[in-house]
């Protein structure tokens, strides 16, 4: 692959790689440092990359790696308590015993409530334990992946993303109840 | 198969990380059973919602700027 096509593609990614890392490092400095790094030992390193394999892995691997080598032990400790168990009563078990079937209007009004800077502000609330496997996983990469990314088995990775989705839904919900809507 | 089971099948169905038989079999229980399936509704309607505004955001002018210069001096000397 020359050298300006991988160039080009490899910073097709920078706003992934960026937002994931400040919702990792909590620090709009490190973030842009840990990105740096990033890209400095991806470029080091364009001999390992494998053309015609996925890129956006292989970087996002990369950041992982330099993360938890480097930047995990300073990173910013979330604000909110961490919660050890995400009740399984959350926004969608009280929504499905309304009955009936598909397209539940208040389920739908709900989701649609809910704003994109308050849907950022969860992710990064995320306790440490689940945060990486969701940040991965709306990136769009597989079970597998992020296994793989995180040296995890993947059945850590499914239980990770099933709590730190219900996470989500309970900030959410608790902010939508605030406002009188749920 | 049961209701528990097929709630434990909610995310990689979702995920798309089921097999086609496994899916299959989630499909006929969704097709018989209202309360699961306006569970799955939900979910794939609120991972869809934190999916398109987890992805929407992106790096500021300025830092994208810096990171390239500072990418492109250490790759060109």
């Amino acid at each position: 692959m020359a050298d300006n096509a991988f160039e080009k593609e490899a910073l097709s990614y920078l706003d992934a790689l960026y937002r994931t890392g400040l919702r990792m490092t909590r620090s709009e400095a490190d973030a842009e440092d840990l990105v740096q790094d990033t890209y400095i030992r991806a470029l080091r390193f364009r001999d390992q990359f494998t053309a015609g394999t996925n890129m956006k892995a292989w970087l996002f691997r990369i950041l992982t790696n330099t993360f938890i080598n480097s930047y995990r032990r300073k990173a910013a400790r979330p604000q909110t308590t961490e919660i050890d168990d995400i009740a399984e009563t959350t926004l969608n078990s009280r929504m499905a015993d309304t009955g009936g079937a598909s397209a539940p209007e208040p389920e739908r009004e709900l989701i649609d409530s809910i704003v994109d800077s308050q849907i950022q502000e969860a992710l990064t609330e995320l306790p440490e334990r689940f945060r990486d496997v969701v940040l991965l996983d709306v990136e769009g990469f597989h079970y597998k992946e992020i296994a793989e990314m995180l040296g995890i088995p993947m059945g850590t990775v499914m239980s990770r993303l099933h709590r730190g989705r219900k996470f989500l839904q309970q900030r959410l919900f608790a902010l939508a109840q605030e406002r009188g809507i749920a | 198969m049961e209701c528990d089971e097929c709630r434990e099948r909610l995310y990689p169905y979702l995920d798309r990380e089921l097999s086609p038989r496994e899916v299959e079999e989630v499909r006929v229980h969704l097709d018989d059973c209202g309360g699961c399936e306006s569970s799955f509704v939900f979910e794939e309607l609120f991972l869809e919602r934190v999916r398109s505004s987890a992805t929407s955001d992106v790096a500021p002018r300025a830092v994208r700027e810096r990171l390239i210069l500072r990418i492109r001096r250490d790759l060109h000397g």
